[in-house]
């Protein structure tokens, strides 16, 4: 039988926020070792069991609805395959569903997230209001300025939780603390606690899958 | 996730608001795979596994994967892990009064039953001091009142534990496995009783290999050597180790917590043997960890199967002192790589002496980067090889690393000692000769690997350490030392070979630690004060600060580490029975002089009083 290749959705909350994107593939890797799945492993002198992650999560946020690939060898139940990987994983990453891929991480172009924070929800709802939200962003070749005002999308606020939709994907990615960033900037106090769940992510108008 | 109801949620709250400022925040979270977690409603005792360095460094540890899974084992004890952090974090714990944790409940470790602290090396020793005070819990053991925590702490450093005496309760010399639940379970019957802290000690010092130091009164004679050692309240004369004597059917743990962040031994890890036959004199664990105890071949595999199931490494080392000094060597690596093999695991072998690196070993280790190999012929001269009963001549290194050249290795690590006992220039000089032999060696090896051949030249200072036939010598002081150095670094015109050595301040002050006495405990209290923490480590190594604070308590550095010791003086450690007799390492010091070596355990018995102690069917089973 070739390999198929297998998508699996999963989460990374609690503890496992502070499993950095570098450190999360080998956690993975053994975790999918520990199971004894036919999971394919690279060929040649330094054979490795082969998984991508979609879309980097920044160390500290939590994700409710992340994908990585893999590729089974042989036909093994999606509901086992689950269960077994649920089973080794650490307790605080657990993965929720098995899929054949039907999008390319290429695809990939929003997310949406539920921040839940310590600013001043009066003036968070201000903020979002305004005509142009600049803030600066940092990237490997350098920083520029960034209005995040036409990037927010499906904009809900509900007291000191906010939910909204950024551009994500290998081409262009806003990390939402930038919008904390410019509260900061905005009224010269920092926001001390500020909780990040990326809850889904989005091909165009419709989930990835 | 019903486990995580029994972790600390406030103490997560407070730690998810500054961890991200922190470097490599996972170290400092828990939740790894294998970690242990229990309903605290349920458990009766709960145990505090510190290790006095970074997480990186005791997620390392073998002995303390063994005991955490050993104690765990009971359904009513939880022992957790529980680490030094960094300054960074260090910082931020203490400027939000966040006290020190442990990494499974996330509970402070102040309310735990114990506290026990491993003792693998002295320049942790003023981590304990940080850790416990960290913790909340007074630094001084007179100044701890209640019955628990209990402070403990085991490893072998605790062979002379008398510079620790002011901040450790009890000490557990030897072998842990038995030992731990012993004195968990006088715990257990204590708390049921409301017994008294005092009441605890006392019964806890009838147990066998447990020391408590504040049952012992020192007294000094005018030259600042101990006079004598006299126990009270019941306490035994001498503390003798604790050994398990039927090694093969031993605790092994089946499970490690597998770390979510890089750690310097990144693996599973399999014990194959315990103790050395060897002897070697200047080594403190070939003497410490006698009688020499093998597992079999079918626990050793069923272990490493079992381990490599349950964690999903895909590396493998085999640990011990010399695993080559397995007897069927050969016939175990044969069973272990079929094994291996099959499941892509890398197998990798760290402790192997140069007399029993063979061809056939070579290849039954998979070890598929072929960057370097490192050997450990310790001195340059046959001469000074015979002074420390190394017991490895010169063509020995050359076969070994002729077989590595032919295996298409071009890098050889070489360590040494500087300073050893007897030694002379000459001795020194042979250090660079061999590394340069190694070099001809390379050239004159047919079918070498392509490249450059490169030698990297490791010495350290040596350190007279207890408990070994060099416990009697003065350590060479700085100017010997410096003078060494200098003579190396101008003959060496070579540049395949790369000469470096280890900091002279490092071993003056593991020197002092090592042969102290109880006067010490002052010492590192105020050098502690001064802020010394992290000794191990180059940059936070403070050695003025050291200096400092050992001579404010009237004491001199060279008094315990540059002065020889009379045979007949009391050494601070004399109420210790490892069970290597005094009269024994007497003797083995006398040959060192004279530069006559000693044979091996599997060779002949020579009486180093192990037997006598243990009954002698463990050591027959050696030869």
């Amino acid at each position: 039988m070739p390999s198929v290749n297998t998508r699996a959705f999963f989460s990374k909350t609690g503890r496992a926020k502070y499993i950095s994107h570098l450190d999360l593939s080998s956690v993975v890797i053994r975790a999918m070792k520990r199971t004894r799945l036919p999971i394919w492993q690279t060929e040649g002198f330094n054979p490795r069991t082969y998984v991508t992650f979609m879309l980097p999560l920044s160390l500290g946020q939590e994700g409710l609805h992340e994908a990585m690939d893999f590729r089974l060898i042989e036909d093994v139940p999606y509901s086992e395959v689950r269960e077994k990987l649920n089973a080794a994983l650490p307790p605080d990453i657990q993965v929720t569903e098995i899929t054949v891929p039907r999008d390319k991480n290429t695809d990939i172009t929003a997310a949406r997230y539920h921040i839940i924070s310590s600013a001043d929800p009066e003036k968070l709802r201000q903020l979002c209001e305004k005509e142009q939200i600049n803030v600066e962003k940092r990237t490997k070749k350098g920083s520029t300025i960034v209005d995040l005002k036409p990037l927010m999308t499906d904009v809900e606020q509900q007291g000191e939780e906010l939910f909204v939709t950024l551009p994500a994907g290998n081409t262009f990615n806003i990390n939402p603390s930038l919008i904390f960033e410019a509260y900061s900037a905005e009224y010269g106090e920092p926001v001390k606690r500020l909780r990040i769940i990326r809850t889904n992510i989005y091909s165009g108008d419709r989930e990835f899958e | 996730m019903s486990e995580n109801l029994y972790t600390n949620k406030a103490m997560m709250e407070q730690l998810d608001e500054f961890l991200l400022e922190v470097q490599k925040p996972s170290r400092y979270i828990g939740g790894e795979h294998g970690a242990v977690i229990k309903n605290k409603c349920k458990v009766d005792i709960r145990f505090a596994f510190c290790f006095p360095d970074t997480y990186e460094i005791g997620m390392s540890h073998l002995g303390m994967k063994i005991l955490y899974g050993l104690k765990n084992a009971v359904p009513n004890y939880w022992c957790e892990r529980v680490f030094m952090p960094l300054p960074d974090m260090e910082e931020q714990m203490r400027a939000r009064n966040i006290p020190l944790y442990a990494l499974e409940s996330l509970d402070p470790i102040k309310d735990f039953d114990f506290i026990g602290f491993t003792l693998q090396y002295e320049m942790s020793f003023t981590n304990i001091l940080e850790m416990l005070d960290l913790a909340g819990v007074p630094v001084l053991a007179k100044d701890r009142t209640g019955l628990t925590p209990i402070v403990m702490a085991g490893g072998p450093c605790v062979c002379n534990p008398e510079p620790l005496a002011d901040f450790i309760d009890f000490f557990a010399i030897g072998e842990g496995e038995e030992m731990n639940l012993e004195f968990m379970r006088l715990m257990e019957q204590c708390k049921k009783e409301g017994a008294t802290r005092q009441e605890f000690l006392r019964r806890a010092a009838q147990i066998e290999g447990i020391y408590v130091p504040s049952l012992y009164d020192v007294d000094y004679n005018l030259d600042g050597t101990v006079k004598s050692i006299t126990p009270k309240d019941g306490a035994p004369a001498t503390v003798r180790k604790r050994i398990i004597k039927d090694f093969d059917k031993v605790y092994a743990p089946e499970n490690f917590v597998v770390p979510f962040t890089q750690i310097v031994h990144d693996r599973a890890v399999i014990e194959v043997l315990r103790g050395c036959i060897r002897g070697c004199r200047f080594c403190q664990a070939g003497f410490i960890y006698r009688p020499y105890r093998e597992k079999q071949k079918d626990t050793i595999l069923h272990n490493l199967k079992a381990l490599c199931e349950n964690t999903g490494y895909d590396e493998v080392s085999l640990s011990s002192l010399s695993t080559g000094d397995y007897k069927d060597i050969v016939g175990l690596l044969t069973e272990l790589t079929d094994y291996t093999s099959a499941e892509k695991i890398n197998l990798s072998l760290p402790s192997l002496r140069i007399d029993r690196f063979s061809d056939e070993v070579l290849k039954k280790i998979t070890d598929v980067r072929k960057s370097g190999l490192t050997f450990a012929p310790e001195g340059g001269t046959q001469r000074i090889r015979d002074v420390i009963n190394k017991n490895v001549t010169e063509k020995n290194v050359m076969d070994s690393v002729r077989i590595a050249f032919e295996g298409g290795y071009t890098n050889i690590k070489l360590y040494f000692m500087m300073g050893l006992p007897t030694e002379t220039m000459e001795d020194v000089e042979g250090v660079y000769n061999m590394a340069k032999a190694v070099i001809e060696e390379f050239y004159a090896t047919p079918n070498h690997a392509k490249g450059r051949p490169g030698v990297a030249v490791s010495l350290s200072t040596f350190i007279p350490k207890p408990f070994t036939p060099f416990e009697f010598e003065p350590q060479l002081d700085e100017a010997g030392v410096k003078e060494r150095q200098a003579h190396l670094k101008s003959i060496n015109n070579d540049r395949k070979i790369v000469i470096s050595w280890s900091k002279y301040d490092l071993s003056l002050i593991e020197a002092v630690l090592a042969r102290g006495d109880r006067r010490l405990g002052k010492a590192i209290y105020l050098a502690w004060q001064k802020g010394c923490k992290l000794d191990g480590w180059d940059e936070y190594f403070k050695f003025d600060k050291w200096i400092e604070a050992i001579k404010e308590c009237g004491l001199a550095p060279a008094f315990y580490a540059n002065r020889r010791r009379p045979y007949d003086e009391v050494a601070p450690w004399s109420h210790i029975d490892m069970l290597v007799s005094r009269e024994f390492l007497i003797e083995e010091n006398k040959r060192a002089h004279e530069g006559v070596t000693t044979p091996n355990c599997r060779e002949k018995c020579s009486n180093c009083g192990v037997a006598k102690c243990v009954g002698g069917e463990i050591c027959r089973a050696i030869r």
